[in-house]
């Protein structure tokens, strides 16, 4: 793994891009100082804690930012970038943390914009799809056919156009900001092996990302930056994923697995019985205890997302029942409002559609799922309980922020998903539906998010979490449900659990599904 | 530590551009009053505010109703025919079916509330486009407001125009009252209230809201009849301010009215946007026209420097956003 792109001090117009002093701030310091420099076919990993500026450094790069002081050299040539049609025309494409893509046009359209070189350029409608479909084959998505909406799509499939975006530039250097949140394992590797042949053809890639395993085993060297420096460069092969850790935190934290209480039997919190929607053809039952963490297994388009949809009364139900068990009454959800009224929160797989409330405050995207909560009688709002409360919150969540005032979008892309889970705790929810609570979260706070569910679950609050990590799930749950094709098909306890007979669950409807009809 | 380099930046900033900056629109209202004050000796006159104070109320409250509308995310192209209909309703029930003046401007104003209501109804619960729907409305409101007034103007008489007419030499009547008033407590609505924040959250990410447990069909409506009662509202004004019921009242009001929001820092968008904010658009609107009427620039004229205005507004908001 080492030795592909060897140390090469000196020699600037060896290197394909070198950023030499790069100073940023915006109310504060983001970066400072940041030398790094990459020589063709290398594919770099940048890594640190939520806001430590990975996402600022990579807008630099490709001139959706300027930055206060410093320069880049590209191929040893000065290169300032003012947008990202100058970044583009010097072969340097993004894949964003933020997808760019646009919800009305198709897949097709959407790389297509990206591509054309000219806004005159007649479209082409016919090479244009070629074009997307041979794309999307390369990532994995070959049975969607570029004509379908991408806003239809789920979010690991976006993510996965989004790369396929990036992928159809013909660009010398890609910039990839945690190109995986979104996507399994599987997905995943997929795209490394696609970097692997393109860093062979003497692309170089700088590759964000806080899935530290993936880091390591996928770049040929990882800079860390912590305080808007530089802290270390290094090749993999001699790093660790503790020493990553312990350089991000800059301190000796205690990382261990959050220790849990015994299990002990509790009242009966939810009831699913024969629950069917248009998205989930079969029907499922379950059941889930008052401080049970219950976990989600499942591939990609297993249906884990429309199950906490159809849990919430986002999805109109077809069939069956959803029943909440509380002071000894039953209770049935039907829509969001009934359900955030007997107290279920939802914590949204796709952040920016679903969740974010990108041009206000912090405070308001905190509280606005409970406004009864911040207010009186009559509907008025108070402030100081408002600055308190959101104040609390963020401090234990450590969302990392200016205050409770800055503007959402300005927040870094972990910092919203943490306060997507304040929104919730703010709100008093007694059943929490998480869909990948942990996405773009950096590993300090994964595990303090991790305490903070296991405290919660210990003081009778239940959990139903949806992860792409089989790992977060084990060291999380106390039950972990599997679906497969849109089917329940297995229930794991603690006693009785492996990572390969989940993932054979898992696997299970699709392999039924190969012998049987081999139609595609 | 982050605090302290936040007031250190402050500081640094050139704190008299950065108060100028904050509070734009109203050192542009300054600026344009002190232009007229200067180029015309008549400008800063009792007449001048007379004439002010007799345009401003309908105005005012339509504009209340569409930045509401705005910061949802939805417009209200029907607000100007809406004041025509509730104007004609007045002066239909006093003068045709001798109605007390009360009654008869309830049934104004709930007529320009069940307008709202329809646009709400169709644009919020059905999901059709409300640009459409309201454009649509623009139509029909028109249409009754000639139908229930037999296409004439009514007249009313001076029992009406009590509202209307400045109590002393002030130059201040209870219709100005009224809608300083709405405004104030609307801002309040807008800022400080459950309701409030749930408008500005269905504008700003429907979905979102949604998944919050904000019902938007509930909110887009809602705001819909709050727009439909004030143009309601703003039909008593137009009558009391002539006396009469005029069919023809308020054609290219919407216009005046989104002009006003925008102005004041309204995002057509959705989810941005101030009521104070409007007002402060309304008086530079108005105070543009009568300025440029008074030292003699013709109609044509006056369009193209209004409507150039406006533009410059938006122009100016983006570059601070
Ligand atoms: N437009 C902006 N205005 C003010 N502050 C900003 C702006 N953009 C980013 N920041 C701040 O800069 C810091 C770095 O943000 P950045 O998005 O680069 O972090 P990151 O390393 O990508 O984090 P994450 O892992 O959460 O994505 C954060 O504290 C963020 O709040
Ligand atoms: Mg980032």
């Amino acid at each position: 793994m080492t030795g592909r792109c060897p140390r090469q001090h000196g020699r600037l117009e060896n290197l394909r891009i070198v950023t030499n002093g790069i100073c940023k701030s915006f109310a504060a310091p983001v970066l400072r100082d940041v030398d790094l420099e990459i020589p063709p076919g290398c594919i770099h990993g940048l890594v640190g804690e939520n806001g430590a500026g990975k996402t600022t450094l990579a807008r630099i790069i490709v001139g959706l930012e300027s930055a206060d002081a410093g320069s880049l050299l590209l191929d040893g040539e000065p290169y300032r970038p003012t947008n990202t049609a100058d970044s583009l025309g010097a072969g340097i494409a993004i894949c964003a943390q933020e997808l760019s893509l646009v919800d009305d046009l198709s897949i097709a359209e959407n790389i297509l914009l990206h591509t054309s070189t000219s806004s005159l350029a007649r479209i082409r409608r016919k090479s244009a799809h070629e074009t997307a479909a041979a794309l999307l084959g390369l990532v994995g998505l070959e049975q969607t056919t570029p004509r379908t909406r991408v806003g239809r799509l789920s979010l690991a499939e976006k993510q996965l156009v989004e790369i396929a975006k990036t992928m159809a530039t013909d660009a010398k250097l890609l910039v990839l900001d945690e190109p995986t949140s979104a996507l399994t394992a599987p997905q995943a590797d997929r795209l490394h092996g696609i970097l692997r042949d393109k860093a062979r053809e003497g692309v170089s890639v700088i590759y964000i990302s806080h899935r530290l395993g993936d880091v390591l085993s996928v770049c040929d060297r990882v800079s860390v930056l912590r305080d808007g420096r530089v802290r270390l460069t290094e090749d993999c092969g001699t790093l660790s994923e503790k020493a990553l850790i312990l350089e991000m935190a800059g301190a000796d934290a205690d990382f261990d697995a959050p220790g849990r209480a015994a299990e002990r039997p509790a009242p009966l919190h939810l009831a699913v019985e024969s629950l069917r929607t248009s998205k989930l053809p079969h029907p499922i039952s379950f059941n889930c205890r008052r401080g049970e963490i219950l976990g989600v297994a499942g591939l990609a388009g297993s249906g884990r997302t429309e199950l906490l949809s159809a849990l919430f009364g986002l999805d109109k139900r077809l069939a069956g029942s959803v029943k909440i068990h509380e002071d000894g009454r039953t209770v049935e959800v039907r829509n969001p409002r009934q359900a955030i009224k007997h107290g279920i929160g939802l914590v949204a797989e796709d952040r920016s559609r679903d969740g974010v409330f990108r041009d206000q405050t912090l405070a308001f995207n905190v509280t606005v799922a409970g406004l009864g909560r911040i207010s009186d009688r009559t509907g008025r709002l108070i402030r100081s309980k408002e600055a308190g409360a959101v104040e609390k919150l963020i401090g234990a969540l450590r969302v990392g922020s200016n205050g409770v005032h800055q503007k959402m979008r300005e927040l870094s892309g972990g910092n919203q998903q943490k306060s997507m889970l304040a929104r919730w705790l703010h709100c008093g929810s007694r059943l929490l539906l998480l869909d990948e609570p942990t996405r773009g979260v950096d590993v300090a706070a994964k595990l303090a998010i991790h305490e903070e569910l296991v405290r919660l679950r210990d003081s009778g609050i239940t959990v139903i979490a949806v992860s792409s990590e089989l790992e977060e799930l084990q060291s999380l749950c106390d039950r972990i449900l599997v679906l497969s094709k849109r089917r329940l098909v297995a229930e794991f306890h603690r006693s009785d659990w492996s990572q390969q007979r989940i993932l054979a669950a898992a696997f299970s409807e699709f392999a039924r599904e190969d012998t049987s009809v081999t139609v595609t | 530590m982050t605090l302290e380099r936040r007031q250190f930046v402050t500081q640094s900033g050139s704190r008299v551009f950065r108060v100028l900056e904050e509070n734009l629109i109203f050192v542009s209202l300054l600026a344009i009053v002190a232009f007229f004050g200067l180029i015309s000796d008549s400008f800063l006159s009792l007449t001048t505010l007379a004439t002010l104070f007799n345009q401003l109320p309908a105005l005012t409250v339509v504009s209340i109703g569409m930045t509401l509308v705005l910061i949802s995310g939805g417009i209200d192209l029907s607000v100007g025919s809406v004041v025509a209909l509730s104007a004609g309703v007045i002066g239909a029930g006093i003068s045709l079916f001798g109605l007390p003046l009360p009654l008869a401007a309830c049934l104004g104003i709930l007529a320009g509330a069940l307008a709202g209501l329809a646009n709400g109804g169709l644009g919020a619960y059905l999901r059709l486009p409300i640009f459409i729907v309201t454009l649509g409305m623009l139509e029909v409101a028109r249409g009754l407001a000639y139908l229930v007034t037999d296409s004439q103007t009514v007249y009313i008489g001076a029992k009406i125009q009590a509202f209307a007419i400045p109590w002393g030499g002030s130059g201040v009547s209870a219709s100005i009252l009224v809608a300083l008033t709405l405004v104030v407590a609307f801002e309040f609505v807008l800022r400080s209230t459950v309701f409030g924040r749930q408008i500005v959250a269905v504008g700003s990410n429907e979905s979102a809201a949604e998944v919050s447990g904000i019902d938007p069909r509930r909110v887009r409506c809602t705001v819909l009849v709050i727009s439909g009662l004030l143009a309601g509202l703003g039909g008593l004004m137009n009558a009391a301010y002539l006396g009469s019921a005029d069919p023809n009242a308020g054609i290219g009001l919407e216009l005046s009215a989104i002009a006003a929001a925008v102005i004041g820092g309204t995002s057509l968008m959705g989810g941005r946007g101030s009521v104070i904010g409007a007002f402060v658009g309304v008086l530079i609107v108005s105070v543009l026209q009568i300025g440029l009427a008074q030292i003699g620039i013709t109609e044509p004229t006056k369009r193209v420097i209004t409507g150039a205005v406006i533009i410059l507004a938006v122009i100016l908001d983006r570059w601070r956003a």
